[in-house]
Parts: structure tokens; sequence; C-alpha cells
């Protein structure tokens, strides 16, 4: 489902991404973990095609998404970093809004489901720039997966979410790649991860450091975050040591 | 105490640069002095139409209305800011996690605002002003004492109106129901003042009269004028405004249903929506565009009697094409294209939306135009119509490939907007010299629309390239 090798992007002296080789197969739920500013969202800028690469090839859906970015975008479905509807149209009509720009014929149904399923009520007739950033956060999902895409693409997905709608959605994807969708999202919050992600991938300043599934007996003997900080820590340069006494001061701060 | 008000500085500042460029926003003061200063070099031919005190008044009722709008922006334009900088925030929208009040916080803002502005705004207008006065006989104007003075009645004025604004964005945060009694009245006192109107009520602004009488008095009101505002808006502080979720019916289907199968159909529905539900609304078609056009039309029928070679008509559908491709702005500004990036959508889509909706818009001054020609000389409306359509679509077509979906900040760049004078100046001075000449000249400027194209298509191409700037 998605192809990626040797794909790089640089600002200047920055490496944003560097040399990141990925394939993610159909079915995969696929998190891609790293500290802030690591890198996540430019892979997902990239990926998406919205920002060209410096160097490197990706395919999605077997499409070049260098040739040819509308038609990724055509049949994926994505949710930004940032949740940002167009101020003065209310949710019911961005739903609509967004229907119309994919071409999509009777749509009035699927937007009901998803206002049923995120429980709107009366906040359907807000206008977007008077809803919550959580129930923002719910639209831009909502409009992610409204044609029924067989690849969503979400960076941060529970961000904003209250514990309700955060199982939910987490329940919502396991089905939907139960039911042979795909799905790549980028988290720095390991929990998410550990629950819902078949496979992951840790990208630390530009570079992915680690791939595989969340089975995998390397992973299997250790807990997710420890084996997280130990491979960030280490290129951090700083020791197992550091990382254990720096725990334990936690816990005696806690 | 400074340092905060040191930080504000900066952060606007930066704000600004990182809108607009670094460089590019450096020489903005530059380009209003330039401006000033070249515009200022036929003072001699405006003297002959107006009086040095009807001058005065159009250079303070400017900076009063400046005053008001950077105070409207920096209280009142979070939403702005919002789209724009995401989840960032400015110094004074985090009062809640400084362990300063709110108070203290505000009152350095003003203080900023003032600072700030004075050295962007107001320095380089009276410093391009008094430089041109050097160079032309500009009467009154040209001693020294009175560029001193009106550099302060200027700054005064300008102060007159933050204040202003401060303190109705006070009385709004408390209650939007007393703003709009306030409103009411001070409409209802307008009302009272334009029944006994004479000329005098128009120099009754305190600056302005203390610029043209220097009186103790008058500064004495302009005094109270600026402070008494602030400071019942300090006192009676908030910062939250009243936040009434409105609900609405589903527009957006119905005009789409309207609109048909009509390729842009959501987009100008979406458009028309963002026009009608944002700040203004239809006030602002009738505030930014209306009024002023009869304030043109008024200046150019004076013009007309003063140099009568010039054409009133020619000229104002010049005017028109160049105040048309103003309403480009108004479509773009509550969007920025990273909100629809994700989507299978290019930049040349949106731009060519936006330019759909425009040309739904431009049928307003059509209209206008039409009715006007038809009532004063059947024989200009072929050439006042081309003329207009022509200059609007070649206007909107260099704002196209200079600013994309972002006029409103990007000429604020100094290099875009000497790009943009000097790609419509010579045009329009080119325009205004063949008008004299008899109305059908104005047909020469068919020969735009295959170049306004090629510009388009440029623009569209440049805007594809380039890699959305996610604030």
């Amino acid at each position: 489902m998605i192809e990626v090798k040797g794909l790089s992007k640089f600002y200047r002296q920055t490496k944003a991404v560097d040399g990141v080789d990925l394939s993610i197969r159909k079915g995969e739920l696929f998190g891609l973990l790293g500290p802030n500013g690591s890198g996540k969202t430019t892979m997902i800028k990239m990926l998406t095609g919205q920002i060209k690469p410096t160097s490197g090839t990706l395919k999605v859906h077997g499409i070049n998404v260098l040739e040819d970015p509308l038609r990724v975008r055509e049949l994926i479905g994505v949710i930004p970093e940032q949740e940002t509807p167009p101020s003065f149209l209310t949710a019911e009509e961005y739903l609509y809004f967004v229907a119309k720009v994919r071409k999509m014929e009777h749509y009035e149904e699927a937007c009901e489901k998803w206002f049923e399923f995120f429980d709107f009520g009366d906040q359907k007739t807000s206008l977007c720039k008077d809803l919550s950033r959580g129930t923002r956060q719910k639209l831009m999902f909502a409009q992610a997966f409204l044609h029924e895409p067989e690849l969503a693409i979400i960076d941060e997905p529970l961000i904003n979410l209250d514990p309700v709608m955060q199982r939910k959605v987490k329940d919502f994807l396991r089905g939907y790649v139960k039911n042979g969708g795909t799905v790549f999202i980028s988290t720095h919050i390991l929990e998410i991860a550990k629950e819902i992600c078949t496979s992951i991938g840790i990208i630390y300043r530009g570079k992915l450091v680690y791939t595989g599934r969340l089975d995998d007996p390397e992973l299997q003997d250790k807990n997710l975050e420890e084996f997280f900080l130990e491979l960030v820590g280490k290129r951090k340069g700083i020791s197992k040591d550091i990382l254990e006494e720096s725990q334990k001061g936690i816990s005696a701060l806690a | 105490m400074f340092d905060i008000f040191k930080s504000m500085i900066k952060e606007e500042w930066r704000m600004h640069s990182s809108l607009f460029g670094h460089s590019g926003f450096a020489l903005f003061p530059v380009f209003i002095f330039l401006f000033t200063f070249f515009v200022s070099l036929v003072l001699p031919v405006f003297r002959e139409i107006v009086t040095d005190a009807q001058i005065a008044l159009g250079m303070h009722y400017i900076f009063l209305l400046v005053g008001g709008m950077v105070g409207a922006f920096g209280l009142l334009g979070r939403e702005f800011m919002n789209r724009r900088f995401g989840q960032a925030s400015l110094i004074a929208y985090s009062s809640r996690v400084l362990p300063v009040s709110e108070r203290f916080i505000f009152a350095n803002f003003l203080g900023k605002d003032v600072v700030y502005y004075f050295i962007l705004y107001i320095l380089p207008f009276v410093a391009g002003f008094a430089l041109a006065a050097k160079f032309v006989p500009a009467g009154n104007f040209g001693a020294s004492a009175t560029l001193l003075t009106l550099l302060l009645t200027l700054s005064i004025s300008f102060m007159i109106g933050i204040s202003a604004i401060f303190f109705l964005s006070t009385v709004y945060a408390h209650s939007g129901k007393i703003l709009l009694l306030c409103l009411l009245a001070a409409s209802l006192l307008l009302l009272h003042i334009s029944g006994n109107f004479n000329q005098g009520t128009l120099y009754s602004l305190p600056s302005l009269s203390f610029f043209l009488v220097p009186s103790e008095n008058q500064l004495l009101l302009s005094g109270v004028l600026i402070l008494v505002p602030s400071a019942l808006s300090l006192i009676f502080l908030k910062i939250d405004f009243p936040q009434a979720q409105k609900s609405f019916s589903n527009s957006f289907s119905k005009l789409c249903r309207y609109l048909g199968s009509y390729r842009y159909a959501a987009f100008v529905a979406k458009d028309s929506l963002d026009l009608k539900r944002s700040e203004g609304g239809l006030g602002k078609l009738i505030f930014s565009f209306v009024l002023p056009l009869l304030l043109v039309w008024t200046l150019l029928s004076a013009l007309g009697k003063v140099i009568p070679a010039l054409s009133t008509l020619t000229l104002f559908a010049l005017v028109l094409g160049v105040l048309s491709s103003s309403m480009y702005n108004w479509l773009t500004e509550y969007d920025i294209f990273s909100s629809y990036a994700f989507l299978p959508l290019k930049a040349s889509d949106m731009i060519k939306s936006k330019l759909n909706s425009y040309l739904i818009l431009n049928l307003v001054p059509l209209v206008i135009l039409t009715l006007l020609a038809l009532k004063k000389d059947p024989m200009f409306l072929i050439p006042s119509l081309t003329l207009f359509l022509t200059i609007s679509l070649y206007m909107v077509s260099v704002l196209v490939y200079l600013t994309g979906l972002s006029p409103s900040i990007n000429l604020y760049n100094g290099k875009i907007f000497a790009l943009y004078m000097l790609s419509v100046m010579p045009l329009l001075m080119l325009n205004i010299i063949l008008s004299m000449f008899g109305p059908y000249y104005a047909l020469m400027d068919l020969l735009l629309i295959p170049v306004a194209l090629y510009i388009l298509g440029k623009g569209f191409r440049k805007w594809d390239r380039n890699e959305c700037r996610c604030f």
C-alpha cells in the first residue's frame, strides 16, 4: 500500500527526513512513533503529496505520489496535524463541502452516519469556528473516512478527544483494518501504538531507527516505552544508567 | 515592567516578518515614505481643487481610521490569528498563564501598538510628506514647525482611533447588547448632527483642530479622548468576548442546488457563506465598496470641474476597476491553502474558484457603472464597461501572480508591494492620459485581456509549484 525508498526532505541545514525506507502492506495499522520534531508530520505531508521530497521515491496505492499527488489524495483519507475546517461553514456544511470536492453522490446518508457515530447532536449546525477542538478533530476524522477510502493517513488520531471518543475511534480503526483497510498513524503517545497498531516504526531526527511488528520477539521481552527510550536515549547519547536515574527521580517526585 | 513591552514589540515584529519576510517587511516603511513622497509631489495640483485645511482633514481622518483598524485587528482579530498561527498565541492573550495582571499586559499592549505603528506608518508618512514639501510649493505645510505639529497631531488621531476601539471592544466583551445600544446612540447623535450639518462639524476632531489652530483646550480634549476610554477599558477589562453559539440551517446545500452542475459550485457557495457570515457581511460591501465609490464619484466630479479635459465617467470606470480588485482580498481573507491541501485540490484550483466568486462579485460594480453611464452619457457606456472589466481583470491577475491566495498578507512585503505598484501604476497613468483624448481610447485596453490571461496562467503554475506555508 505504501512503498518508500531513500526518502529525504532537507530544509537548508535541517534534515527533517533523512533516507527513510518503508513498506506497509494492505491490512496493516502502522504507527510511526517519534519524539516531537522528529519528522513524523513531514513524512505524512510527503506521503500525501503536500510537499515534495528532496530525494527518494514514494508510491501510495501503487501510484507515484510525485507524478500524481491529486489521484493519491482522491483515493486516501487524510487527517492533518491541525484541525482547521473553514470557519464560517457549519459542521454539516463542511462535510457536504468535502463530499462535493470528492465528487461523491448521495453523501447525505454517509454524513449523517458520522454525525451519529460522533454524537454531534445540535453541534452539526454550529459554525466550525465555534466548535471545541475535540469536536473539530471529530469532524476532521469524519471527513477523512467519508468516501470510505482503503487507506487513511492520520496525524495524531486521538489528540483532543475525550476517553469515550478515544475508545470509539480505537475500536473503529481496529474494525476498519480487520475489514481490509490500511491505516498509517503518527503519534508520540506510545500507549496508542501499543493498543491498536499491528506494526510500528520509530523515527528520530529524521531517520527511521526501527521498524517491526508489535509481535516481534525483540519487542515481546520489553515494554514499548522502555524499548523506545532505550533506542532514542542511545542516539541522544543518554546512557541507560542516566535513564534509570531519571526514572528513579520521577518516581521520587511522584 | 519594560520586559513585557520589549517582548511585545519583538513579538509584533517577528509576527510580521514571519508572515511577510524579514527584508520584505523591513522595507515597508520605506515604501510608505516613497509613496507619500511621490503622491505629495502633486500637492500643487491638489491644492487647485482643495484647501490646505481639507488636505489636513483627510490626513487626520485617515490616521484616525488606521488607529481604529490597528486596534480592531489586535483586539478582535483572534479568529484571523488562529487560522494563521494555529495554536500559537500572542502574549496579550496569554495573561492567564503569566504571573502579571491582565490590566498590566493590556496597558503594555496599547503602548506597544502606539510605538510600533508610529514607527511603521506615521513617521514614514510625515517624512515623505516633509521631503516632498522641500521640492514643491507646499504653502502652509512647508514650515518645519507645521510638519512637527503634523507629526504630533497625526499620532494623536491614531491614538484616539485605537483607544476608541479598545473601549468599544471592552463594552462588547461585557455585553454585545450594550455595544449595540452605544452604536445606536452614536448613530442617532450623528443623525442629529447631520440634520444641522455644516463643514465645521468635521473639523471638530480635536487633533485636527489643534493642527489648524493650536490651543491648550484642544490638546487637553485630545488627551481626554485618548486617556479616558483607555483608562475605562483597563478598569473594566475583560478579555473573553461573549461567544454565543449560533445555529445555521444548511444553506450550503441550497446554494449548491441553485448553482447546479457548475464546476465551482461548492466553492462559490462556500465563499458566499463566508462573506455573509463573517464580520461585516453585507455591511462590508456597503462600507468598503459602495460608500468609497460615492466618495470617489464626488471627488472626480469636483476634479472634472477644475480640469475639464478629464472625463469623469472614464476615470470613474478606471477607479472602479482598481477598487473592485480589493474584492479578491475579501474572498481570500479567511482561507489558507493548508486547510485544503490534504484534499484532492491544487492551489490553482482554489485560486480559480476564488476568481469565479470574484467574477460574480464584479456584477455589483458592473451594474453601478451601467446605470451611471446610461444616466450621464450613453455614448460612454461601451468604453467605460470595457475599461472597468479589463482593468479589473488585469489588476486581479497581477494580484494572483504576486500574492496567490494571501493578498492581504503578501502585499505587506515591501518587494511584492513595489512590484505590484510597478505593474499597475504606469498602466493607470497611461489610461488617465488617454482618457483626455476621448472615451474610445479605452478600447485599447482590450489588449490587456491576453496579457491578464497569460499572467494568470503563470500565476497558477507558480502557486502550484510553491509548497504551502503552514503557519
